[in-house]
């Protein structure tokens, strides 16, 4: 039977507000799959093509066992255009792209008012494991124009947006129209230096903008900020920096010097915008966990099965958050670790997991690997059999 | 590393090992009687546990017999070649000569590959050059190994340098191509477009196998017959399919079939879905690149999520997807044993749109004449190769619509002067 909208926000709601990181693995599990099992059953009641595609799916949905068999979708999938909905176009509020690099087609997932809410509540929920849920001033290493879009946002912005439940005033510190190169605003950034010097102040920015557009120009200027209470959180991965030879220990150790703060108050955070509102932020011991409301597995590319503990594989994120899309179960390019299945030092429970890095470009294929085509309408042809 | 396989680290060092084997290849000649005699040596030598378990070994063994490459030779060289000696034409005679030193680039997914284009360049007379991708070397080391235990497999030996170097070293590259007199290019889109711009001396003859792909196709004839010749069909298409993990340019990537062959595709779905499974449990996968995996996973959503009349059939695991839709029009290919059927009203239809890019058709047709109305048709729509399912990977000259020894020899003309 099909939950009604009210009722699958009701059960959502209850693991939003369970325990974020100590319930225990089989009761986390049972949960989750069981609340999985009906979103994935109101998803195929609203999409036919969804519908079609879990019907191919080997392993019924509606009598799978684990989490791990049920049919998630591919990153990729996302990238469609108009994006994958569940819900009516009037409904939508936001459109959230991914960071997607140049010539790449960014994925766009169409949120609603009810999983725009859960979003902010599901970051929220687990940024404050981390950091506490106390409200504080919140610098914003980017430019205002980067959260100026209407229906669009992109993951900057949603990130931006997603920690602003954290703030008691927000200031970005950079500015420069869009497509123009961002600068450090000086005087704003002084001024609220001082302002909040004895502050706890949450930071949050793009890893490359943070080092590109702050940290490397103020070093060079000889800026020192005397902020040792800032919390700085940053997102979006290492690919530019990995460019430039910047390792995390340098990042934070740059940081750390412009801000006059230890470099352990930085904070790395794994997110994707086809699994809004859960963010993986670094424990102590170096792993990432997975709150209540959603699930990490990781999957052995050769059989798709689970890894054991210790092993690497393709990063399958879970969330129950999402009813506007069906982000609930996706499949991305990301190699992960599993450290444990439970028990890590940090104290949360479930699965630790390291992030090791994007699957890499398939080396140069076969013969068969052609990449152009030139298949022409049969009506200029003429053939004669 | 084997012995055979040298590593470079210096474009002068490229070059002076290019420079032996083409003194080498000069200073001795072998007739293509001479190098069959040797070759087929070498390939009933191929054998034991490791050998055995190279993929394309067997297909190598067929290969390597001198019934396979004496026609091959005769056909493109003429008896005369066969023997190294000059033939009459009118008032002149020819004669083929080697190139000098012939270097091969094969593709990184095709374990034997190595070995079928060096093969190709020695009938010619020619000393080889092999630039073995590093996936391969270890393969390439094993089946080369094998020719020095055989009688005379020094004397072919002596020509062949087999280097490895990391594909990013373009001055190695450069330097490679600089050295050579003839050059055999095998490989996807990004290898070749990249081997293709090397700076090969004026003179160098430079000959491209791939990129390429290939399709199938059958009609209501050849489906409707019985249930034996249905499960035949679908298990030559499934073989078709595994051998290469559907890599090679020969491998079929999508396959059109005749709408009124099969009526109620549920049938034919769940016939080739049994092939498949069939040969996965013969010939299961042993590696997947991650990449590999995603790009999978990704065709199976795309293709229903895309159209809601589409279907699929696939496995919890990576191993084999079947996607069925409607249409003359060519799917991406996906590779990684995933094959699209198409349903179409008439095979015409499909082949009518094909450009350049396929290289072979795959038959299942139950009338000859439909068979060679089909054949002429693909023929002009730039395909090179039309063969029954089953033998889609039977590497054979001409390939790719190219002869494999000819274009590595040079066809001397002399014309004696008039004395009388």
């Amino acid at each position: 039977m099909i939950a009604s909208a009210e009722q699958l926000e009701e059960q959502i709601e209850a693991l939003l507000t369970a325990p974020t990181f100590s319930l225990e693995p089989s009761e986390h599990a049972q949960r989750l799959l069981a609340l999985l099992q009906r979103e994935l059953a109101h998803a195929a009641a609203r999409n036919p093509r969804l519908r079609e595609y879990f019907n191919a799916w080997p392993i019924d949905y509606r009598a799978a066992t684990t989490i791990a068999d049920l049919p998630y979708l591919p990153v990729g999938a996302f990238k469609a255009n108009p994006p994958l909905t569940l819900v009516a176009p009037e409904q939508i509020i936001h459109t959230l792209s991914s960071s997607a690099t140049t010539g790449q087609t960014p994925s766009r997932v169409a949120l609603d008012t009810p999983t725009s809410r859960r979003m902010v509540k599901g970051v929220v929920s687990i940024a404050s494991d981390f950091i506490g849920a106390k409200r504080r001033p919140y610098l914003v290493i980017d430019t205002p124009e980067t959260l100026a879009g209407l229906g669009d946002l992109g993951a900057r912005a949603a990130a931006i947006q997603g920690l602003r439940a954290f703030a008691t005033e927000m200031v970005c510190c950079l500015r420069g129209a869009t497509g123009a190169e961002p600068e450090v605003d000086e005087p704003q950034l002084l001024d609220v230096a001082a302002r909040w010097r004895d502050s706890e102040v949450l930071v949050y920015g793009f890893t490359y903008v943070i080092w590109q557009h702050f940290v490397v120009p103020l070093r060079e200027r000889g800026v020192r900020l005397a902020m040792r209470n800032v919390r700085i959180l940053h997102s979006g991965g290492w690919k530019r920096l990995q460019a430039q030879a910047v390792t995390p220990a340098a990042f934070a150790a740059g940081v750390g010097q412009v801000f006059g703060c230890d470099p352990a108050r930085v904070l790395d955070f794994y997110g994707m915008v086809e699994n809004v509102g859960v963010i993986y932020p670094d424990c102590e011991q170096g792993n990432k966990h997975v709150p209540a409301f959603a699930a990490v597995i990781v999957r052995d590319p050769l059989t798709l099965r689970p890894v054991e503990e210790g092993q690497q594989g393709l990063v399958q994120v879970c969330s129950a958050l999402p009813t506007s899309f069906p982000g609930f179960l996706v499949l991305t390019d990301d190699i992960a670790q599993v450290v444990h299945y439970d028990g890590c030092r940090c104290g949360r429970r479930g699965i630790a997991f390291r992030f090791v890095r994007r699957v890499p470009q398939a080396e140069m294929r076969g013969c068969g690997n052609i990449e152009t085509t030139r298949q022409r309408p049969p009506a200029v042809l003429s053939v004669h059999a | 590393m084997p012995e055979i396989v040298r590593q470079f680290s210096h474009g002068r060092e490229l070059a002076d090992a290019a420079e032996r084997l083409r003194a080498q290849a000069l200073a001795r000649e072998l007739s293509p009687a001479q190098v069959i005699e040797i070759l087929e040596r070498w390939g009933e030598s191929l054998r034991g546990t490791e050998v055995d378990a190279i993929p394309g070994v067997p297909f190598l063994k067929i290969w390597l017999r001198r019934g396979t490459l004496e026609s091959m030779v005769v056909r493109e060289l003429g008896e005369e070649g066969l023997r190294g000696s000059w033939r009459e034409e009118g008032a002149a005679r020819l004669r083929a000569f080697p190139l000098g030193l012939v270097g091969h680039w094969p593709a990184g997914n095709i374990e034997i590959q190595p070995l079928l284009s060096m093969s190709c360049a020695l009938l010619g007379g020619n000393a080889c050059l092999v630039r073995v991708p590093s996936g391969l070397i270890r393969e390439t080391g094993l089946l080369i190994d094998k020719l020095a235990q055989v009688p005379g497999g020094n004397l072919l030996l002596e020509r062949i340098g087999v280097a490895s170097y990391e594909h990013e070293r373009t001055d190695l590259q450069f330097a490679m191509a600089e050295s050579v007199d003839g050059a055999m290019i095998w490989g996807g889109a990004e290898a070749v477009k990249e081997i293709r711009s090397l700076p090969f001396p004026d003179w160098a003859r430079v000959a491209v196998f791939g990129p390429r792909l290939s399709v199938a196709a059958m009609d209501g004839e050849s489906w409707s017959r019985d249930s034996i010749a249905r499960d035949d069909w679908c298990r030559r298409l499934a073989r078709d399919v595994w051998q290469f993990d559907q890599q090679a340019c020969s491998s079929p990537q999508m396959l059109f079939l005749e709408r009124s062959a099969v009526g109620d595709i549920a049938e034919f779905a769940r016939r080739l879905t049994e092939a498949f499974e069939e040969e996965q449990e013969l010939h299961p996968r042993r590696t997947i690149h991650a990449a590999q995996t995603s790009a999978i996973c990704l065709a199976r959503a795309t293709w229903l999520l895309d159209d809601a009349t589409r279907r699929a059939v696939f496995p919890a695991t990576p191993d084999w997807t079947l996607l069925f839709g409607t249409g003359a029009t060519m799917p991406t290919p996906t590779q990684g044993r995933t094959l699209s059927v198409l349903l179409v009203d008439d095979l015409l239809e499909p082949i009518a749109r094909f450009d350049g890019m396929v290289q072979t058709l795959g038959l299942a047709i139950g009338n000859r004449a439909k068979e060679a109305a089909l054949a002429e048709a693909a023929g002009r729509k730039g395909v090179d190769r039309i063969v029954p399912l089953g033998r889609m990977h039977v590497f054979g000259s001409p390939w790719d619509g190219t002869d494999l020894i000819r274009p590595m020899v040079r066809m001397v003309r002399h014309v004696a002067a008039n004395r009388d």
